[in-house]
């Protein structure tokens, strides 16, 4: 016997992110999901953030890796809550993860919460988490021609972080064809042009993260 | 490599049918796939085989549509289809707005049971 069953895959998934997103709203919790390849800086830039937006908004983080808590203890130090996820193996945050990872976390305290995903541009876009927005970043040092190869991501994403400008003399990216793919993928996309470690550029990232949830 | 955790929901979303419905055994579920949706049917299929053991899908084959590109001009107002990724213009009549109605799909849609 043939059965009909039209239903998304991820459904159970889709389900438990909408819980965590009213818990989100009812706890007037704004939630930024980041996104990137390893190494692209997802942790400096939210050491950044956290001192960029200090006394302006309060804010949490979710840390998602593989392994280690190396990650967790870097924002540790700068006083703010924060919370590791291990996913042992796991390529990408799901919602489960996060809802299991909220009783840690002090939501009543808070304004802003970062969830940093597992470093991979592929398999965390297909994952509804219950976030107000996905933003992502791509440093110079992973090439100029990612958007086109990634696109899902970059079509998901509302905003994109160019990372690593300090590094452009020394690369072969071009900001400029970054910029227009991107665009291209996602005509609304926000986009930045910024050093995490140097912290050129970051201004506009902290005008735009403090308008939210206002 | 998510294609596994993608299984896996599908595992328990077709037990979950297979309860409601009373059924006890499955010999196919029935999968559409699209070729925007970031999931590669052959991993998926293997992660299934992974998966399927010591479950009541395990006897049961997994079948995937893939769903090529397609989309919908506002401008000349007709269907169209594309390969890649992405697309700047409707192919037909080169107009700027349209939307992409097919491709996306990550769903499950029937099982053979009995």
């Amino acid at each position: 016997m043939n059965i009909k069953v039209v239903s998304r895959i991820l459904e159970a998934n889709d389900r438990l992110a909408e819980d965590n997103r009213k818990i989100f709203r009812d706890s007037n919790v704004y939630v930024i999901n980041l996104m990137s390849a390893p190494g692209a800086g997802k942790t400096t830039l939210l050491e950044r953030t956290v001192s960029g937006l200090s006394g302006k908004k309060k804010i949490g983080v979710i840390e998602g890796d593989i392994a280690t808590d190396s990650d967790a203890q870097r924002i540790a130090a700068l006083g703010v809550p924060v919370v590791q996820i291990n996913t042992g193996g796991a390529c990408h945050l799901d919602a489960n993860m996060i809802r299991e990872a909220l009783s840690g976390l002090p939501l009543k305290d808070m304004e802003l919460l970062f969830i940093e995903n597992v470093g991979n541009l592929v398999c965390p876009a297909e994952f509804d988490i219950g976030e107000n927005e996905k933003v992502m970043i791509l440093s110079v040092t992973e090439g100029d021609d990612k958007p086109l190869k990634y696109p899902l991501m970059f079509e998901r994403a509302s905003a994109l972080v160019i990372n690593k400008i300090d590094l452009l003399p020394f690369v072969d990216a071009s900001v400029q064809k970054i910029r227009e793919d991107s665009l291209r993928l996602n005509p609304g996309m926000r986009i930045f042009e910024a050093s995490a470690k140097t912290g050129s550029g970051l201004q506009p990232w902290f005008e735009w993260l403090n308008q939210k949830g206002k | 490599m998510h294609e596994a955790s993608i299984a896996e929901s599908l595992i328990e979303l077709a037990e979950k049918h297979l309860r409601e419905g009373n059924h006890s055994a499955v010999s196919s579920v029935t999968v559409r796939i699209g070729r925007l949706s970031g999931v590669m049917p052959d991993a998926l299929l293997f992660a299934f085989e992974a998966l399927k053991g010591g479950t009541p899908l395990e006897g049961a084959t997994l079948l995937i549509d893939v769903i090529p590109q397609g989309g919908m001009c506002k401008g000349c107002e007709k269907e169209f289809s594309f390969d890649g990724p992405y697309i700047s213009e409707c192919p037909l009549c080169g107009g700027a707005e349209f939307s992409v109605t097919r491709g996306r799909e990550l769903e499950m849609t029937e099982m053979e049971v009995a």
